[in-house]
């Protein structure tokens, strides 16, 4: 699934190899192998409890793992504790110092270092610039937004230019409207600064905007790892494919040649979902979105008729519950404001509709 | 990729973490707190132990000094006698707190702060401040006298009076967070089906305060079965467990024997411990549950009843304390009342003097210095260290110990073990340092405590960050862990200064010549029969508690003014 191939493993900045995590009987972390490479942003992406946070903590030395390895820039780090090793980190709480102002709290680090004052408050300076805070830097964190917290934690963790960023669900504190502007920002400064980063959200939407690469996990081992495109396009698993986006998941049978029966309708496949028809229990899924409503006729390939048995208005665009078949499968279609209007799509209606070749997903077990 | 994983799997094998610098510092220091736990109060106990199952000359010989005190019915009476005190103080402050409690927390009469301020006030005492005034208002010579009849005040009915105003605060302090914990919607719900206010009492008021309720009565137990002041200045004939263990060691210089009463009297105050803890995390379960709180609705006739409820206590605390401070200002009780201050003259009386006074200040001074700093170190360490569950989970077992150990015995336990001729650390017996020590170790469940609870309120992810930012932990110690718990420190501080100044049991017998104290002055005067004295010297000791007090308050005001900025309210 590694989209850059196994050529470039070599140059990996982070390898964890076969990592697992016991807390006492309970096992957190299932071998989990994974690559980020120098500039990348990798999201750890699944529902609460499956362990992203346990990962991560593994990666930085927090909670070290039971078994395995993990090595950043070529040099194994696997026992060192979290002061000796090279990261910033960013977590849900921001634990911004209360009683140090801002500027002091970005500087908390640098102190240290022994650099000289006027050194550490043109780094300080900078770094608040960085983040949009330039004048702010004598507030106390009470003082300032949930947002803008959440930059000056952001600002304390880039302080000492770590070699790896990590970021621990940075976002979910913060209302919808924040969260999705600093999805931008956030993202945009990474890539300026080029710092590897690997940030942990349940958020899928938070995780397909921001991440180059995203490490879908579930009950302690990795889904699926690839681009947000792979895995939007090309879920793995059922899982993954629950898990991001909407997925139509529908009973389907081996055809003929290649092809999968739909409530009577046989359907072509495109050729890597051919050969995942091997199993008992077929499940043909397809993204709402997929279904084609616009240019289908007879002679479309896989298009079928249905009716719509309810349409639901949904702001933007209108999803559509539709039966087809023996009149008992349903399947959810999501259609676009202008083409329920051009259409004249209402309940109770008949349409054509057409499950593109390459936008259905394959899934056997047995 | 499959071939790889299982290549590297048989080299995947268990991580050793290696230890930052920060986890050695931290884990010397709990060493070393548990090192101190161990020598300041687990050997000094032990030595009691072995003590209690010694002869005079040192040989062991087994439960011989346990049968002995079993055989001689005027030392086992005590226990009968102990627990009659106990249980009728406990049953009668609880009452009265109870009420008081509710009213405080439950009504709209006026004046409450100034209530609850009165009633906190036998806390500012040492416990025979209130035995001394019985003496002077009820005793031969006493003024209202008339009020007990042909009755004593020197025995049962002096003790329990005497236990009932110092144990007040302890109970209402309890009973009124548990009644602050109630859920407004639970009253809600009673008015909605109109319940009366009777069975709303017993049905969801009780059951309410049940866990707090429980608490107050060990604790009131507790304190009023291991108090050795109030029995000692008015108990007369009667012998408590207590004043046993004191008449054993000074009177008859019988250690062993005091050693047998103080494992009896250690048994009672370890099962109501047991039985508080454990009632104590139940609550603490029912507090983070907590809904909306309770806002009290006038009632015109009900607030006019508590309000006299509350005239009358607050009356009654004003006027015992009034009573010894007033005998301690009159020339020559009851022949020349003219007022003087002939008694405050500590200097020409038996019992230390003045210098006793400057003596106690001095110890309770380095009492909360070093109590504070040790105790707020230690519970930081345990709280913050990763790894090491074992040893903590010892620490925090041994920070709870003190509270289950009455004062006497820790005393008594501490000459056993710092009078060993063996024993190195004998050096500092009779001298301050062992005074603040035992302090220290006497009042140390509470303090530390106290810290845990602010401690744990810090985000936990301050260490990591410090971690991640390769600043040393002490240095977030030092720059945000104290300045953001400092109102916790100096409530730590506070607890341990006023309780230093009136503490006897603990020091009663540790001090010397050169180290007495002003509680032990008081008491040694009263028993010299210098009574107004001994009351003038309890009112020293209540104002300069007050005084600390006050101080404090405007301290932790000042502060909360100069800290509001980053504080959020
Ligand atoms: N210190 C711990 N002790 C025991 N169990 C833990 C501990 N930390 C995490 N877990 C468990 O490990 C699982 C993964 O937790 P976590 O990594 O925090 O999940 P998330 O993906 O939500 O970040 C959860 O089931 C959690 O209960
Ligand atoms: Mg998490």
């Amino acid at each position: 699934m590694d989209n850059r191939g196994n050529d470039a493993s070599d140059k990996a900045y982070l390898k964890v190899k076969n990592v697992t995590k016991n807390f006492g009987t309970f096992t957190a972390l299932k071998d989990i192998s994974l690559e980020v490479f120098e500039g990348e942003f990798v999201c750890f992406l699944g529902p609460s409890g499956c362990g992203k946070t346990t990962l991560l903590r593994a990666i930085a030395g927090l909670d070290i793992q039971s078994a395995g390895s993990v090595s950043q820039g070529g040099k194994d780090i696997s026992n060192l504790p979290a002061s000796e090793r090279d990261f910033g980190i960013v977590f849900q709480s921001y634990a911004l110092f209360p009683n140090l102002s801002v500027a002091d709290n970005v500087g908390y680090g640098l102190v240290n270092m022994r650099s000289n004052k006027a050194d550490i408050r043109k780094r300080v300076d900078e770094l608040l610039s960085l983040v949009g805070l330039n004048d702010q830097g004598d507030k106390y964190p009470a003082q300032l937004s949930g947002g803008q917290q959440q930059r000056v934690a952001l600002a304390r963790a880039l302080a000492m230019s770590p070699g790896l960023l990590l970021l621990d669900e940075p976002l979910s504190a913060l209302d919808a409207k924040v969260r999705v502007h600093l999805r931008h920002e956030m993202k945009e400064l990474q890539r300026r600064l080029g710092v590897t980063t690997i940030m942990v959200t349940h958020d899928q939407e938070e995780a397909l905007t921001m991440a180059d690469r995203i490490v879908v996990m579930k009950d302690g081992v990795i889904e699926q790892v690839g681009t947000p495109e792979e895995i939007y396009r090309h879920p793995a698993t059922p899982f993954v494919a629950e898990f991001v986006g909407t997925m139509n998941f529908l009973k389907a049978s081996k055809g003929e040649g290649g092809q999968v029966l739909l409530g009577g309708h046989a359907l072509s496949l495109s050729d890597r979902e051919k050969e995942k028809l091997n199993g008992k229990d077929i499940l043909a899924c397809v993204r709402p979105e997929d279904i084609a409503v616009r240019n289908v006729d007879q002679a479309t390939d896989n298009s079928f008729e249905a009716t719509v048995k309810e349409l639901e208005f949904l702001g933007s665009f209108c999803r559509a519950s539709l039966n087809y078949g023996d009149g008992e499968s349903q399947i959810a279609a999501d259609f676009s404001i202008n083409l329920v209007r051009d259409k004249g799509i209402e309940e109770g209606g008949t349409i054509r509709v057409a499950l593109p070749e390459n936008r259905i997903h394959i899934f056997s077990q047995g | 990729m499959t071939d790889q994983t299982l290549q590297t799997r048989a080299t995947a094998s268990a991580i050793k973490p290696k230890l930052s610098r920060d986890d050695w510092v931290m884990r010397a220091f709990i060493l070393g707190i548990g090192l101190w736990l161990v020598v300041t109060l687990l050997l000094p106990l032990y030595s009691m132990l072995s003590k209690s199952a010694q002869n005079k000359d040192g040989a062991f010989v087994g439960l011989a000094n346990y049968i002995e005190y079993f055989s001689t019915p005027a030392l086992f009476h005590s226990i009968n006698n102990s627990f009659f005190i106990a249980i009728v103080s406990t049953i009668i402050t609880i009452s009265l707190a109870s009420v008081f409690a509710f009213i405080l927390s439950r009504s709209m009469i006026p004046f409450k702060g100034v209530f609850k301020g009165i009633a906190l006030l036998p806390l500012l005492a040492p416990s025979l401040l209130p035995g001394i005034s019985f003496v002077y208002l009820f005793g031969r010579q006493g003024v209202l006298k008339d009020w007990i009849g042909d009755y004593s005040i020197y025995g049962p009915i002096g003790i329990v009076m005497g236990e009932v105003f110092y144990t007040f605060p302890h109970a209402l302090m309890i009973l009124i967070a548990a009644f602050s914990i109630a859920d407004a919607r639970l009253y809600e719900a009673t008015v909605v089906l109109r319940t009366s206010r009777i069975r709303t009492f017993f049905t969801v008021t009780l059951p309410g305060i049940k866990y707090g309720l429980i608490s107050a009565i060990f604790v009131v137990f507790t304190l009023v079965i291991t108090d050795f002041g109030i029995p000692k200045v008015i108990g007369g004939q009667y012998n408590v467990l207590a004043t046993d263990i004191y008449k054993q060691v000074i009177g008859q210089q019988n250690f062993e024997m005091g050693a047998v009463v103080s494992v009896v009297l250690l048994i009672p105050a370890i099962l109501a411990f047991a039985v508080d803890r454990f009632v104590q995390r139940k609550q603490v379960a029912m507090l983070t549950a907590r809904a909306v709180p309770y806002e009290p609705k006038p009632h015109a006739l009900l607030d006019k009843i508590f309000f006299v409820y509350c005239c009358v206590i607050g009356l009654a605390i004003i006027g015992i304390i009034g009573m010894a401070g007033y005998a301690s200002f009159v020339t020559f009780w009851p022949y020349n009342l003219e007022l003087s201050l002939n008694n405050y003259d500590f200097d020409v009386m038996d019992g230390g003097g003045w210098s006793s006074f400057y003596n106690s200040l001095k110890m309770a001074a380095y009492t909360a210095i070093f109590g504070t700093v040790i105790i707020f170190t230690g519970a930081y360490m345990v709280e913050k260290a990763k790894g090491f569950k074992f040893m903590r989970g010892i620490i925090q077992f041994l920070c709870m110990i003190p509270m289950a150990v009455p004062g006497m015995v820790l005393g008594l336990a501490y000459i056993f073990f710092f009078n060993h001729p063996d024993n190195p650390l004998g050096i500092i017996y009779g001298t301050m340092p062992i005074l603040v020590i035992v302090t220290i170790a006497h009042f140390y469940t509470v303090s530390h405590l106290t810290a845990m609870t602010a401690l744990k309120q810090m985000d936990p992810e301050f260490e990591t960050v410090s971690a991640s930012l390769k600043v040393p932990f002490f240095r977030t110690f030092l720059k945000v862990t104290v300045p953001v718990c400092m109102p916790a420190i100096l409530d730590i501080s506070i607890y341990l200064f006023v309780n230093a100044m009136t503490t006897v049991s603990a020091v009663i017998f540790l001090y010397s010549t050169d180290t007495s104290l002003a509680s032990i002055a008081a008491l040694n005067m009263d028993d010299a029969g210098d009574v107004a004295p001994a009351a003038a010297m309890c009112m020293v000791i209540v104002a300069t508690s007050a005084g600390v007090r006050v101080l404090h308050a405007l301290l932790t005001r000042g502060m909360a003014r100069k800290t509001q900025a980053w504080r959020k309210r």
